[in-house]
């Protein structure tokens, strides 16, 4: 039985420990939107977070994250209305949008650890999401508005505590 | 006709509904036009994702519906596959019949006959939809109109339809309450349809102004749903095993005595296959994936391999080059009358030859199905580009009438071409079969998925140019082989040539450009060592991505040894002129012909500085086509900076530019969407992409050797798309089209190498330049 | 993480017909009625507690085979070629544990390597390191191990075939390799120093996994001190002067190595050394905590040192994006791009906690692949390295031409050593090291 945070609630399982993180979320949890691409840790699409950071979760083991925090594109925002889910809708990123959640939650880690990113600290850190449809451009544009929207939330927030 | 609606007619004939691609358009729209259409099959996905749409009490036609409450749902049979085809589609239907757009809702239907042909692909979306749905739209206004006017007590032709309601002085109406209180019944015959009022392209609200997609949000927060996604109470998870083989592969024996030793494991079937489409897989079933997984891969299984168990890629070039070096195979596109005796009296031939390696989809979803029997109708529910063409092959497959089949749409993570090959679908089906109906559910991991690829096929082509006393070109021969998809999968449907024979339209389209080459031959070759060893596939904007390669490539190597500039080159080839006036243009597809895509070419060379300086090693390169196929041309001229590093090899796009005329732009923001990615596929098909086949099938398993382009590999683009009120063409794939051989021609103009190789690799810069340095 | 040591107790042999049966012999203390609990203060038990945790008794007395056993247990399985041996039970229970020992007789084996019946023990048990405890420090111990659980259980039976009297191969290890005595101040430094040196060289036992040992399976002392040795298949990184990542272990990395897990520079913990920091070190005064990593940073002359740090530093986060940024067409680039660098790009100043950077870690700097090899293999748990966050498993998502292509990458790109050899059959040697602790596909 494992037993670890999800989406903040907790939650045990009585899967074999070598089942791929992914799979449990996906078919016994009952949260598809981590995806299954490439099966290697190589493409992104199954990117959730453990203990706030971007996590492969088709190579990571349940058994690694007993105790852990783990975070997924539904659980990102309780509205689903994260500053970068609304760019990715303002800027419209989405094709196919398969790679989508992993890009997304792979960018929330991106502005926790780089709040202000550079096109290189975009580059470093987006360089292992592929994206089929290639809509690497309009992914660059959100991240740099979210961030922007982050900051302002920020600065107005520290303005009326203040 | 276009070719796409023959080969609708075909399939329509083929599939015995006696119906052709017209009769179908008017006859689905004619018939349904009833009030209360029985819906047969429950739709399978609407957006956005929220609420349950309310009874569609008014169904003016098969392809849209008003609620009391206002909402109005359009049907939409294309799959949706990051091309927010939905959105585009609707929103025609949305403005023809001034509906609030804030009150649309999308679905993604199942299979049904009603439906016509169920086909995504060749950028035909909303070529193929936009006079259906332009009709519809009317036909719901008219009533709207006519049953708001008697609500309000106004005659009709003093009310028009704005915006979800029905205006008549200072007096209005919902949609929503017309259909509340009047429950319109009325019905047109179809030749009533066709003379419905159309609204002026002046007139239009919806059509070419920015909107967000309707299929978006539910993709920023995990609820959009994939063909992977879906579950069926009961289900068991299937991997297949792979032969080595794509055909000929016969199972010897099975030994499951490891696999059974993995908790979860169910058993694993030999599958038989009355359609042929998975011969000697073996499907393994167990409790959930990752058993699934290991079970597979400790599954023995000894095939007697198919013959082409040894054969290597360069063995299919080589094929493909004796091909064309026959002149008695293959089938001739055009063969204009003098054109031997222009080669014969030329005062110079010219002639290269262009490869193509293979490439591979890698479409984000991996291949994927489930079957189920269910109250006597099969259920197939996954991802599909086209359904009316893989149908059949279940329904032979399973022995049953297609009748009894349906497949259930879902979002699709990624088509690219992959998804119009349903093979996939067959192994969940067969292997639901043997455990007698239950549902399946089968996924390939990737390293299946990529064994087993409709790959684009390698190609070669030859191109020759008769030259004149005074240089001027007297004929054009441009042949191509490679593997022709349409062969293998709907051979059927193929077009046939100037001499009556079939041929793969979609191994070919693209070399029979409108250029003035005074006589021009194109001959197209299937490569059957190709067909053998793989099943070729589409790949997004199929021959019209590496035919331009040879053709482009080629154009500007011949302006180079006749001493013109590239640009100013193919302005005079593109002068509307050629045997049969072919190269004019026909309304309304085609209006305006080659010198539309003069105008791109024009328009590009400004935008893009043709011709000032640039740092060394660095220079741009230019390619045009028209798109996608000559019937639908989108006008297309793109450019490339690159920076050649001499001591790397290593070959750097640092910027793109596109100019694109595709008639109406219906949402602007999603042709931009589109573009882009076709661009950037054109770039990593060009650097980044290709594999190679050893052994019988394609070397790549997964990312670690194949390495698409990635977020820092993108360059700045700056796309522009022409204003034009002409009939919309498709935008899924020019973007694609031009981009190799601008880059095979920048690298020319930035170092002096000409590589006929796609794609460049860092080593073959090398080499060649090695070469010129020598030399 | 001892269990290395007995790969060299059967070289003994060579000198076993040396052995002096007199000093073989020890006397059996006498057997003791159970101890009451109840005779031990509160304060005397919590004192024990931190003994035991700073010498990791429980790490190598409680099973963690066969779905684990109970605490202090023993039955803990150490792999040596000459067969798996298993640790004792030491809780309180007297006829399978310690429980009718005296504290005696329990320094006696602490200090002198002798069991209460007057055998000798087998070096797994580092009395080379427990023999400078303090007499006050294993009273402690002897309250808190008397004042546990009483688990009636017995190890599974040695598979340890000494051809000759294991008295008299065990007396002359001792005699050649172990000197018995008391840590003793160095009044040349201060207390902290001292304090470190006392837990380090005793209870601590950090040599015993990071000096490396003879043919007989000693220490190479004096001369090879903290030189780094190998545990477990894991290489055992130097911790003197000769530890060579680019950056030095300050006192300050030390300890946050020591007690969280995880260095700002340096990275996680992996392999054995994580329990050392999770399970026992993180749960005692920070004040010893400190003064181990005082000590090591004088051991590696940090201080002397640390004046290249920050020319290291920026060279270091310069090639943490190297191939990452722009465009590349290298297939080992783009493989490491895809499988590693989302998570292990940094950029200057400094890397950020939770994005281990490569370009300073131990693991593309010591001789062999070895570590970076096992880390890739195995991951890190949630409770592993830095708390709460994972590395995940490539044991199916990279083969082992893939492992060996990434190792020659970062090695060429991210130190400036020389290459590594063999590189794909030592990818497949660490392999055989692993259970595959993830079942994906591949």
């Amino acid at each position: 039985m494992i037993k670890f945070k999800l989406n903040g609630r907790d939650v045990s399982l009585d899967v074999p420990e070598d089942t791929p993180l992914l799979w449990a979320l996906r078919d016994d949890l009952g949260l598809t939107g981590t995806k299954f691409g490439c099966g290697v840790g190589q493409c992104g699409a199954c990117t959730v977070h453990v203990g706030g950071r971007a996590t492969r979760s088709c190579v990571t083991p349940i058994s690694a994250i007993e105790g852990a925090d783990v975070t997924t594109i539904e659980g990102l925002d309780p509205e689903g209305r994260h500053p970068l889910q609304e760019a990715w809708q303002e800027i419209q990123v989405p094709q196919c949008g398969y790679c989508q959640s992993g890009q997304i939650m792979q960018a929330a880690s991106l502005l926790r650890d780089y709040p202000d990113p550079t096109d290189e600290d975009i580059d470093g850190v987006m360089g292992g999401s592929l994206c089929r449809c290639m809509t690497y451009i309009r992914i660059r544009k959100a991240i740099k508005e979210a961030a922007a929207a982050m900051k302002s939330a920020k600065t107005e927030g520290d303005h009326s505590n203040g | 006709m276009g070719k796409l609606e023959r080969i609708a007619a075909q399939q329509d004939r083929a599939a015995g509904r006696g119906l052709s691609r017209r009769g179908f358009l008017s006859a689905a729209v004619g018939s349904s036009f009833l009030f209360g259409f029985a819906r047969e099959s429950k739709a399978a996905q609407t957006y956005p994702l929220g609420a349950p749409l309310p009874p569609p009490e008014f169904e003016p036609n098969i392809w849209c519906s008003v609620a009391p409450d206002g909402t109005i749902n359009v049907n939409i049979i294309r799959a949706e596959m990051g091309q927010h085809i939905g959105t585009a589609l609707a929103r025609i239907i949305a403005d023809e019949m001034e509906a609030d757009w804030d009150k649309v809702k999308i679905t993604y239907v199942d299979t049904d006959p009603k439906w016509g042909l169920m086909v995504t692909g060749g950028s035909w979306s909303v070529w193929m939809t936009w006079d259906v749905f332009r009709q519809a739209g009317a036909a719901a206004r008219t009533i709207l109109v006519e049953e708001g006017a008697k609500l309000l007590g106004i005659p009709a032709s003093s009310c028009h339809a704005r915006n979800g309601r029905v205006i008549g002085g200072s007096y209005s109406i919902s949609f929503g309450d017309i259909v509340a209180k009047a429950k319109p019944t009325r019905s047109f015959t179809p030749d009533q349809m066709k003379s419905l009022p159309l609204k002026p392209a002046s007139e239009r609200r919806l059509i070419g102004k920015p909107v967000k997609s309707l299929d978006i949000p539910s993709k920023t927060n995990g609820t959009a749903i994939y063909g992977i996604d879906a579950k069926i109470d009961g289900m068991v998870y299937g991997r297949p095993k792979m032969p080595p083989t794509r055909y000929g592969s016969k199972v010897v024996s099975v030994d499951d005595s490891e696999a059974k030793k993995v908790p979860g494991y169910i058993r694993y079937i030999t599958l038989e296959d009355p359609s042929d489409t998975v011969p000697g897989w073996v499907v393994v079933l167990a409790k959930s994936y990752p058993a699934a997984i290991r079970a597979t891969d400790l599954l023995k299984v000894e095939w007697t391999p198919g013959k082409t168990a040894n054969v290597t890629e360069k063995q299919i070039q080589d094929r493909g080059r004796e091909l064309i070096a026959k002149s008695d195979v293959g089938t001739m596109i055009f063969n204009d009358k003098g054109v031997d005796e222009a080669f014969k009296g030329a005062k110079r031939v010219l002639e290269q030859e262009y490869t193509c390696a293979s490439v591979m989809h890698y479409q984000l979803e991996p291949m994927n199905a489930i079957a189920q029997l269910k109250d006597g109708t099969w259920e197939v529910h996954c991802g599909n580009q086209w359904q009316t063409l893989f149908l059949p092959v279940i329904a032979k497959a399973l022995g049953v009438p297609e009748s009894k089949v349906k497949m259930v749409s879902y979002l699709l993570g990624g088509g690219f071409g992959r998804r119009l090959n349903g093979d996939y679908a067959i192994p969940a089906a067969l292997a639901s079969k043997a455990i007698g109906g239950k549902p399946v559910k089968l996924i390939l991991t990737r390293s299946d998925d990529m064994q087993f690829d409709s790959i684009r096929s390698p190609s070669v082509q030859k191109v020759r140019v008769a030259l004149d006393e005074k240089n001027t070109i007297v004929g054009f021969e441009h042949h191509a082989t490679a593997g022709w998809p349409t062969e293998v999968m709907a051979g059927p449907f193929m077009e046939k040539g100037v001499d009556g024979k079939p041929y793969d339209q979609f191994a070919i389209a693209g070399a029979d450009s409108w250029y003035d080459f005074g006589t021009f031959r194109v001959r197209a070759i299937s490569n059957d060592l190709a067909k053998e060893t793989f099943r070729p596939g589409w790949l997004r904007s199929v021959s019209a991505g590496w035919t331009p390669w040879a053709q482009e490539c080629f154009l500007d190597e011949l302006a180079h040894e006749l001493g013109k500039d590239p640009v100013a080159f193919r302005l005079e080839l593109l002068n509307g002129n050629g045997p049969e006036g072919r190269n004019k243009g026909k309304a309304p597809d085609s209006n305006g012909g080659a010198l539309r895509q003069a105008a791109v070419v024009k328009r590009l060379a400004e935008k893009a500085g043709w011709g000032k300086p640039l740092p060394k090693d660095t220079a741009l390169g230019m390619a045009t086509t028209f798109g996608q196929e000559r019937g639908m041309p989108t006008w297309t001229a793109g450019a490339v900076k690159v920076h050649v590093d001499r001591t790397t090899g290593v070959v750097t796009c640092q910027k793109i530019w596109l100019v694109l005329d595709a008639g109406t732009i219906v949402d602007p923001d999603g042709a931009l969407a589109q573009t882009e990615g076709g661009a950037l596929w054109g770039l990593s098909m060009a650097l980044c992409e290709g594999s190679e086949i050893v052994d019988g099938v394609c070397r790549d398993r997964n990312l670690d050797t194949y390495t698409p382009l990635r977020m820092p590999d993108v360059p700045e683009m700056d796309i522009e798309f022409v204003e034009s009120t002409e009939k919309p063409m498709g935008l899924g794939e020019p973007g694609v089209t031009t981009i190799g051989a601008a880059i095979g021609n920048a690298i020319f103009n930035a170092v002096g190498i000409r590589l006929r190789h796609m794609p460049v690799r860092p080593e073959d810069v090398l080499a060649a330049l090695k070469e010129k340095g020598a030399a | 993480m001892i269990k290395r040591i007995l790969t060299g107790v059967a070289g003994v042999g060579i000198v076993a017909g040396m052995g002096f049966l007199w000093y073989a012999w020890w006397p059996a203390i006498p057997k003791i009625a159970p101890v009451q609990p109840g005779q031990f203060s509160a304060e005397k038990i919590e004192r024990g507690r931190i003994v035991a945790a700073e010498s990791y008794c429980v790490e190598c007395h409680t099973r963690q085979d066969n779905g684990g056993g109970p605490m202090l247990a023993g039955d803990y399985k150490m792999e040596t070629p000459f067969g798996d041996i298993f640790s004792s039970n030491i809780t309180p229970d007297p006829e399978t544990g310690i429980g009718n020992w005296s504290e005696a007789a329990l320094r006696r084996a602490l200090q002198y390597g002798v069991s209460r019946d007057g055998s000798h023990l087998l070096p797994a048990f580092v009395y080379d390191h427990f023999t400078k405890m303090s007499d006050e420090d294993i009273s402690d111990l002897y309250a808190w191990i008397m004042t546990r659980p009483a688990v009636h259980m017995t190890r599974r039976p040695n598979g340890f075939p000494l051809s000759i009297s294991p008295r008299i191969t065990l007396a002359s290890w001792k005699l050649m390799f172990f000197t018995p005595g008391r840590y003793k101040p160095d009044p040349n430094h201060n207390a902290e120093w001292n304090r470190g040196a006392y837990l380090a060289e005793g209870a601590a036992h950090c040599g015993a996994c990071h000096t490396p040992r003879n043919l007989a399976g000693a220490e190479k002392l004096p001369g090879q001190e903290y030189d780094g040795g190998v545990v477990d298949g894991w290489i055992a990184p130097p911790l003197n002067q000769n530890n060579p990542t680019p950056v030095v272990w300050t006192e300050d990395e030390l300890y946050q190595y020591l007690r969280n897990g995880v260095a700002p520079l340096h990275g996680p913990a992996g392999g054995p050394m994580s329990p050392v920091a999770h399970d026992f070190l993180a749960t005692v005064p920070e004040s010893d905590v400190h003064a181990i990593a005082y000590y090591f940073a004088d051991k590696a002359h940090a201080a002397e040192r640390v004046s290249g740090d920050k020319a290291a530093l920026e060279h270091a986060m310069a090639d943490s994006k190297k191939d990452l940024v722009g465009f590349s067409t290298d297939p080992d680039a783009r493989l490491y791009q895809g499988a590693c660098g989302a998570c292990h790009y940094n950029a200057a100043p400094a890397p950020v906690l939770g994005r281990p950077e490569l370009a300073l870690n131990n693991a593309l700097w010591l001789k062999e692949p070895t570590n970076l090899y096992l880390v890739m293999l195995r991951g890190l748990t949630a409770k592993e390295g830095q708390s709460g966050v994972a590395m995940p498993s490539f044991y199916n998502a990279l083969n082992d031409k893939d492992m060996a292509r990434i190792a020659a990458y970062l090695r060429r790109t991210r130190t400036t050593l020389p290459p590594w050899t063999d590189l794909e059959k030592k990818a497949a040697d660490a392999r055989k090291l692993v259970e595959p602790p993830v079942n994906s596909s591949h």
